[in-house]
């Protein structure tokens, strides 16, 4: 007898390291669990490839097909044959069992966390477009008069921790006292991915409309985000964007930079 | 009359004696004291991070300080809530460190380790340490934890008897809840409302909630708060049956000359223990023959300190609960005939409690930033006609219909519960605003208050302002209870009804539900309320009978494709061979 392991056998060997591997490996020892419909995408394009391969050349994909066979008709296999005659529909019967009565899941929330804002804002009687290069309109301060820049920081901390750190958190980390009741959860402006992904009007949009203002990919329905053009004036927001990438040391976005 | 003026004046020292800080135990001196010296850095640290909630002098006056309960702390007056030291003591730098390091959970005080390293840290107590004088050279004396009684059923039960006779129930109720007849009447030092801890939320705890914890708050007091020291419960010196027996002597119209030297030698035998403590107070040196004299009488106290201490630590748990969401949902179960009312046993079947977190509703004007309510919890059965959910949450009052002092508005407690008119069918499918919807989309709501607490108001709202009670209310069955510092309301309602206003519950359906809940005794009304996100809650399908059919007909169909493929095989082969 042929001391190599079968064709078929070594298929199933390499089908099953792969599977394990994305199962497993990648899940428990990286710790970065893929999804379910990812591995089966996997799986499914391993599972393809071996098929290819065993049938291009009508030699292999008999060789291939041997063990089968064997199984299936020869004498001298019977108890395989009856050994997975068995464990294939018992296999098959629990698989479908704990598939039929399990409790679905509750829908997945589909959200865009950040949407592109409209081209322009109705602020008051104010129309301000967002498409264009709106500024700061403190933020030439930071170069003009370094004194007066410092005030409207200063105030914008005001105006942050009177209303915004409840949810925002102290350090500005998404991580306020309220936090924890809320789903979308506030945004986190440490995150490095935050302040510098975005121009200052766009966190004017955000602030000044809040929740309510989102579109419906951005789910304004959930969002806690208060509409802030009703409680505070267009300075305190502006000072407020001021503020955010003060404490934080991150730049907002200028137009200038390449749009992605 | 000596009689009176003896007994008057040892009252009056008892009393002095209270008023001073209590005592304790050898002398075990606050070591590493350590924090480096007050920097240039760890003021501007402090200006950065601190200020704007404790103030630029420290004085706990910084521009969010109006809007937070607890308030910040005033650095100035040397009092400190969470402290390892003893009664009337200053804290240590390592105390200053660790909450710094820890914040204070269920206040606005933030952990800062993970955003401020440890030197940082350190400057910002040197920092803390500049705002009162009393620091320099402070020897604050520790509490000694070296008695620790173990955590155990027996010391639990102990524990629980102390619970009841020392008094604790007057502001943390009977069962812990915070809700003692005191609790609605208690303010600080400074005169600001404050509320006894609910000891099951100890994730609320302020200085943490280890049994250790627990033990420090009880020697050393919550400076600042009515929690006082434990040691002023008792009189130290005297056994339980000296220590009666004085009160029940006091109690007297007239005492009989023996009943007098009685008195006398008792008043006597506590006052020896009661100067001892009050020269370590003033600084005095005592014999060490005098300190072991006070250690023996002490002793009794840590330990029933101690077991104390293991009863509360047994009425918490291990952390907020998480919220309602993925497998917490709140899932209706099925039940054949009727469903449960608000007392049957039958709600114990359901082993998870769905916990939804409230916040302040600090979106719409007037708002709520220091919500006093922590969560709401809910379970849920339904059969083929009806469906029953029992809601509870904490409350440390019950607060009926009455006037605020300070806004003069007519203040109850509340709760609505509010569900979509019209369930979204994919998660793609629009919401209402989850504070009581939008004009496009209405929201179904039950409003309960205490004032009619076995009714449900049926009403729809198409955002706050456009609310409407429902014109034709259905049956909603509804019953309340406020027991031990918490409300159980439970309803039940038709699965369907005509009104094309309310919502159908169609099982196997996930259906967004929130809340809003008023405490009266905090201010809330209308906007003024805690909120919740949009959770989600199905009637839970009853487990269908294909669970049975299909299995074995796909078992029976391999075992079919087998046999076939077998077949074919060998047909093949036998036709190959020949």
């Amino acid at each position: 007898m042929n001391k190599r392991l079968s064709l078929f056998t070594r298929c199933l060997i390499l089908f099953l390291l792969v599977w394990l591997f994305l199962r497993f490996f990648i899940g428990g020892v990286w710790s970065v669990p893929l999804p379910a419909s990812v591995i089966a995408m996997y799986v499914v394009l391993i599972l393809l490839a071996i098929l290819v391969h065993v049938s291009v050349e009508d030699d292999r994909f008999r060789e291939f097909l041997r063990p089968i066979k064997e199984t299936l008709i020869d004498d001298d296999k019977k108890i395989r044959r009856i050994a997975l005659g068995t464990l294939i529909p018992l296999v098959l019967l629990g698989f479908t069992f704990s598939k039929v009565s399990t409790k679905a899941d509750p829908p997945a929330a589909l959200r865009t966390a950040h949407p592109a804002p409209p081209a322009e804002l109705k602020y008051g009687d104010k129309v301000i477009g967002l498409t264009q290069e709106v500024e700061n309109p403190f933020r030439h301060l930071e170069k003009d008069d370094k004194e007066a820049f410092k005030a409207h920081a200063e105030n914008g901390r005001r105006v942050y921790y009177q209303n915004c750190f409840y949810c925002h958190g102290d350090d500005l980390d998404g991580e306020g006292h309220f936090a924890h009741g809320l789903n979308p959860l506030p945004a986190n402006f440490q995150d490095p991915g935050i302040i510098p992904n975005f121009q200052e009007s766009f966190f004017f949009w955000r602030i000044s409309k809040g929740g309510p203002g989102l579109p419906p990919a951005a789910t304004p329905w959930d969002s806690a985000m208060p509409v802030w053009e009703d409680h505070l004036t267009e300075e305190e927001i502006w000072d407020v964007i001021i503020f955010l990438s003060e404490y934080t040391g991150y730049k907002p976005r200028t137009f200038g930079e390449a749009d992605h | 009359m000596s009689r009176p003026s003896v007994k008057k004046s040892l009252s009056i020292c008892f009393a002095g004696f209270l008023l001073f800080p209590a005592i304790i135990s050898s002398p075990v001196f606050a070591e590493g004291n350590s924090a480096p010296a007050a920097s240039e850095a760890g003021k501007a640290l402090y200006i950065d991070k601190c200020a704007h909630c404790h103030g630029v002098e420290g004085a706990g006056d910084g521009s969010a300080a109006d809007n937070l309960v607890p308030r910040p702390r005033d650095f100035t007056s040397g009092l400190y809530k969470i402290r390892s030291t003893e009664s009337g003591n200053l804290p240590t730098d390592q105390d200053l460190f660790e909450v710094i390091s820890n914040g204070m959970p269920g206040s606005s005080m933030p952990a800062w380790e993970g955003l401020l390293n440890e030197d940082e840290r350190w400057s910002l107590v040197a920092q803390i340490k500049t705002y009162f004088e009393g620091f320099e050279g402070a020897l604050p004396r520790v509490i000694d934890l070296s008695g620790k009684v173990p955590y155990s059923e027996e010391s639990i039960a102990k524990g629980k008897e102390f619970y009841a006779q020392l008094g604790c129930v007057e502001c943390h109720g009977v069962l812990g809840r915070g809700d003692g007849t005191s609790a609605p009447d208690l303010t600080d030092e400074w005169g600001f409302r404050t509320w006894p801890a609910n000891m099951e939320h100890s994730w609320n705890y302020r200085g943490g909630s280890t049994t250790e914890d627990i033990f420090k708050r009880f020697i050393g007091g919550i400076a600042g708060s009515p929690m006082p020291a434990f040691v002023s419960s008792f009189r130290v010196g005297l056994t339980d049956a000296e220590a009666e027996r004085i009160i029940a002597l006091e109690d007297k119209d007239e005492m009989t000359e023996e009943e007098e030297a009685e008195y006398t030698e008792l008043e006597e035998k506590a006052y020896e223990y009661e100067d001892l403590m009050l020269r370590i107070e003033e600084g005095d040196e005592i014999t060490p023959e005098e300190q072991k004299k006070l250690d023996v009488a002490m002793k009794p106290i840590f330990e029933k300190s101690w077991h104390l201490a293991n009863y509360v630590k047994s009425l918490g748990s291990e952390g907020r609960p998480p919220a309602a969401v993925g497998d917490k949902v709140l899932r209706s179960q099925y039940r054949l005939g009727e469903l449960p009312g608000l007392n049957d046993a039958a709600w114990g079947e359901i082993e998870d409690t769905s916990y939804f977190p409230l916040v302040g509703q600090v979106i719409i004007e007037p708002r709520q930033f220091n919500p006093s309510l922590d969560s709401v919890t809910a379970k849920s059965f339904y059969n083929d006609n009806e469906v029953a959910f029992l809601f509870s949450w904490d409350d440390r009052t019950r607060t009926l219909p009455q006037q605020n002092d300070e806004t003069g508005e007519t203040v109850e407690d509340a709760i609505a519960i509010q569900f979509p008119v019209k369930v979204p069918t994919s998660p793609l499918d629009p919401k209402p605003y989850f504070i009581w919807g939008d004009r496009r989309l209405p929201v179904y709501l039950w409003h309960w208050k205490v004032s009619e607490a076995n009714r449900i108001t049926e009403m729809n709202a198409k955002g706050i302002g456009k609310v409407s009670v429902q014109a034709s209310q259905n049956q909603i069955e509804t019953e309340a209870v406020y027991e031990d510092g918490r409300y159980r309301l439970w309803t039940k309602r038709a699965l369907r009804t005509d009104d094309k206003n309310d919502l159908k519950f169609e099982p196997g359906v996930f259906i967004p539900i929130a809340f809003s809940a008023w405490d009266g005794s905090n201010g809330d009304v209308n906007t003024k309320r805690a909120i919740s996100s949009w959770y989600t809650f199905v009637l839970d399908p009853v487990p269908s009978n294909r669970r049975f059919v299909y299995p074995p007909v796909v078992a029976l169909i391999s075992v079919g494709v087998l046999f076939g493929l077998r077949g074919s095989v060998r047909r093949r082969e036998s036709a190959n061979s020949t």
